[in-house]
């Protein structure tokens, strides 16, 4: 999602096509998944003291000023492009070595032949590097043989939420380079644009107390998502900005811009937008303590169950697009856009230039807008639960030497460079004047440009995320607003930032496939072809069938590596 | 060729008949007959291969369906469970929901599918113009080669929520107009209706062909002794099909565990679970999405065992009618 920002165009949604009413949900389980208990050490965790051991040190960056500064972590503004460009790496990081990289790429590939952008960022960094950018769509495909085949390049992209299938916990031992001896408390100072990246994004790259992941796209208000509505379209109908301070306002609010017969419906199926206003803590098993302190997980809270009969309530009102009822999301963002559905959940991403660009044309003076956050009842304060510092990681291959994990190292310092940086404008745009064009709006793609520069060295290191979108400071300022506005909501759930290695008998129960996968049981109780009672006894069966040994589990890891 | 014209041979110039119930290719020697036939013996080699390489070797693999698989252990070091996973399995509610969904959907489909080719097929072998028969032909026959996802989409645009109808009856008046495509107590209808759509032109092709194999002396008989359109349907052209349905009701019998894996899945979220799932979406969805390796292949297993045993099983059945079934005894 975050990756929207540094120009790509997809979300969260897209990419992972998955269910909506399931993302948050979806993204994160394979990450807890992933470790089986015979993981190097058969450790569950990192517990606090070695963590205080091994953290990379912390030194943040400000190159540029930001229009709209970071508050309670979120993520700074910038309305323009900064025309003086400033050098952060002196000379050439690389010594002239030659590696290979695979990334995702969510775009056409671009030909390696002749390619300037390759070429000029290899000449920048004095090394080879041969990008081998694969279909981000079908990227969990190709990891799995890579990793069973021994054929790893030097550096590789794999998201967090992709390493479900790899058990991971073994793999990081196996075939991935340890960096720790390199990165680990001030070694990081040598590095200082990787330095400057956040703690929790470094944090969340720790394996069996080892530095693995070099982070990538880092914020630190990072959330499943938000509640947005069609803004211009509100205008249009006379509403203007909309006070909503409890959930039976966005009913009301839904109810009276219902339209089916123009084929316009209120909302599309916002089932993890609900968990905001419900509190219900959406990474499963999303463990929470009730009056007790004992944990609790989400799908066993009264909460959970508000928020399904609240969204059934609006089903059988017809107030929910029938495509969406028909659980089909790859058309979702084409409804909003087009204004079939008025209130819809998205990503943190999907707010940029390309929204912009791709609304408009589907429908002109196309506004997004987000709802501020809420609680269902209207009392108390609105919180929202972090998600880990970045879900994005590369890693190097445990074959390396010494001398090639330095030097793809400062490689990655390179590319770390912040925004505002001659390396970052390098390393997203291109040359200057082959690939692109610097504008009064900021640097431009050249039809060269859009052929050859893609999103993939990004993929490998880069800073901390910024709100950018050049030539549409109105989105900038919208989003760079309402994060400032919202961020103060943001909290640490249980376990937050920490890679919890499950034995494989709990694995099922922690996957817990009837709350997670499409079609799952929330699902079925909102379209109204299963009841409260049917879900209690789903609840029931997961407890009986590894629930509870899993929360036993999660108990120990309490008790020996705290729970954040 | 001579290959196909020795057993003719030997039969004429055998022991008498009544002396033998088989005479002829029991007295040729294995190695004889080896010899005889290893012109299509030859032939039947690349086949044979690909069906090695494709259909067995994989089959290896099955192991894991007694192992608790590691992606990094391989099958050389992953842990044995023995039948622990089958034990899993056969006490999951979701997989018996799953199993007994399937037979539910597939007896549906093929009450309603299997007549629709061998009446359209009896429809179009009736047409007189030719022109008219092969372009009816052509129309009905292209719905095959559109892939899954987009006769679902079709379906969707016409009878779908937002779909052709639903928005005209909402023009109209019609405030919560019935949509089928995510109604799950009509949802085995819904998909037979896709299959009809998509398959009956093509299965039609197979009977088509067993009508012209129907000698037209004999309709011209009938007709001379005064039979009707309708007893003629009913002496010759129903019993001219007969071997061919029976076969091919056979075979569909092997799917029926197997069957509609795209459709199923493309659906599932639609209609939800309840209705929809089948076996083949169950082991993907709790095997390979999840990355439990070993419990989907436990399934397959599982499947593929049941989906042999009812072949057999209808092979003895028709073999019991006096037809050929699957080979001739």
């Amino acid at each position: 999602m975050s990756a929207d920002r540094t120009g790509i165009p997809l979300n969260r949604r897209s990419f992972l096509g998955v269910a909506a009413a399931a993302v948050g949900a979806a993204a994160a389980a394979p990450l807890l998944a992933s470790c089986g208990e015979s993981g190097a050490g058969g450790a569950g965790s990192t517990s606090q003291s070695e963590l205080a051991k091994i953290m990379p040190s912390y030194i943040p960056s400000n190159l540029v000023k930001p229009d709209f500064a970071s508050i309670d972590g979120s993520a700074p503004g910038y309305l323009d492009y900064p025309a003086n460009l400033v050098h952060t790496v002196s000379g050439v990081p690389g010594d002239g070595g030659s590696y290979t990289a695979i990334t995702p790429l969510w775009a056409s590939i671009p030909s390696p032949s002749g390619n300037t952008y390759y070429n000029s960022v290899n000449k920048a960094l004095g090394a080879t590097m041969t990008m081998q950018p694969s279909n981000g769509n079908t990227y969990n495909n190709i990891l799995p043989p890579l990793f069973s085949g021994s054929k790893l390049p030097d550096w590789i992209q794999i998201p967090s939420f992709w390493t479900g299938p790899l058990n991971f916990g073994q793999a990081v031992g196996a075939k991935l380079a340890d960096l720790t001896p390199y990165l680990a408390g001030d070694k990081i100072k040598q590095y200082p644009n990787l330095a400057a990246i956040f703690p929790a994004a470094w944090q969340a790259g720790i394996w069996n107390n080892k530095i693995y992941g070099i982070p990538v796209f880092a914020t630190q208000f990072t959330v499943a998502g938000f509640l947005y509505y069609r803004a211009d379209v509100l205008d249009t109908l006379g509403i203007g900005t909309p006070h909503i301070k409890t959930i039976n306002d966005l009913y009301d609010l839904g109810k009276e811009i219902n339209d089916p017969k123009a084929k316009r419906w209120a909302f599309d199926d916002i089932w993890t937008g609900l968990l905001q206003p419900f509190d219900v803590p959406s990474n499963p098993p999303a463990w929470v303590t009730n009056d007790k302190g004992d944990l609790v997980a989400s799908w066993e809270t009264d909460n959970i169950v508000e928020a399904m009969a609240w969204e059934a309530k609006l089903v059988k009102a017809g107030l929910m697009n029938p495509d969406a009822i028909a659980l089909d999301t790859n058309s979702g963002k084409q409804r909003f856009w087009s204004g079939q559905e008025l209130i819809t959940f998205d990503g943190q991403g999907a707010w940029n230039t390309g929204d912009q660009q791709s609304g408009t044309s589907a429908q002109k003076g196309y506004v997004r807008g987000a709802f501020p956050m809420f609680t269902a009842s209207g009392t108390g304060t609105p919180r929202i639960p972090l998600a880990n510092g970045t879900e994005w990681f590369s890693f190097l291959n445990k074959d390396l030497s010494k001398s090639q994990v330095e030097e793809l190292l400062r490689i990655a310092n390179y590319l770390a460079a912040p925004f505002g940086s001659y390396e970052y404008t390098l390393i997203n745009f291109g040359a200057p004047a082959t690939d692109y064009t610097m504008t009064s709006n900021g640097p431009v793609l050249t039809a060269t440009g859009n052929k050859q520069v893609a999103t993939t060295y990004s993929f490998l290191a880069s800073p901390n995320e910024v709100i950018n979108n050049p030539g549409y400071p109105a989105v900038t300022r919208a989003t760079a607003l309402y994060e400032q506005q919202n961020a103060k909501y943001g909290y640490k759930p249980l376990f937050y930032d920490m890679n919890i290695a499950v034995p494989a008998s709990l694995n099922n129960a922690l996957a817990a496939s009837q709350f997670t996968s499409t079609g799952n049981i929330m699902q079925e109780v909102v379209r109204g072809r299963s009841t409260v009672a049917d879900y209690k006894a789903a609840v029931t069966h997961w407890q009986k069938n590894g629930g509870n040994a899993l929360r036993k589990y999660f108990d120990g890891i309490r008790a020996k590596y705290g729970d954040a | 060729m001579p290959a196909l014209t020795t057993p003719a041979a030997a039969r004429q110039t055998g022991t008498p008949p009544g002396t033998q119930p088989r005479p002829a290719p029991r007295k040729i020697p294995w190695r004889a007959r080896l010899r005889r036939d290893r012109v299509l013996i030859l032939m039947t080699v690349p086949a044979l291969a690909l069906l090695g390489v494709f259909g067995y070797t994989p089959m290896l693999g099955l192991v894991m369906a007694f192992q608790d698989y590691d992606l990094y252990d391989g099958f050389a070091h992953s842990p044995w469970v023995g039948l622990a996973n089958f034990q899993q399995l056969l006490t999951d509610p979701s997989f018996w929901h799953a199993f007994w969904n399937t037979l539910e959907l597939f007896s549906v489909q093929l009450v309603l599918f299997f007549p629709a080719p061998i009446a359209l097929a009896i429809l179009l072998d009736s047409l007189l113009s030719r022109r008219l028969r092969s372009f009816i032909q052509g129309v009905v026959t292209l719905p095959h080669f559109f892939s899954w996802v987009m006769v679902i989409t079709i379906f969707q645009q016409m009878l779908g929520g937002t779909g052709l109808l639903d928005t005209f009856l909402r023009q109209h008046g019609v405030t919560n107009p019935f949509n089928i495509m995510v109604d799950p107590s009509t949802f085995k209808f819904l998909v037979s209706s896709q299959l009809i759509w998509k398959e009956a032109g093509w299965s039609m092709i197979v009977y088509l062909a067993a009508l012209a194999a129907i000698s037209p002396s004999l309709y011209e008989a009938a007709a001379v002794d005064g039979a009707g359109w309708a007893r003629r349907l009913r002496h010759i052209t129903l019993p001219g099909l007969k071997g061919i349905t029976i076969l091919l009701l056979i075979l569909n019998l092997g799917y029926a565990l197997t069957f509609g894996f795209e459709q199923m899945l493309i659906q599932r979220g639609a209609v939800g679970p309840g209705a929809s799932e089948v076996i083949t979406t169950f082991s993907y969805e709790f095997g390979i999405v999840q990355g439990n390796f070993s419990y989907g292949a436990a399934a397959g297993l599982f499947l593929g065992v049941t989906s042999l045993i009812l072949i057999l099983a209808a092979n003895k059945v028709a073999h019991l009618f006096g037809e050929d079934g699957l080979y001739r005894r």
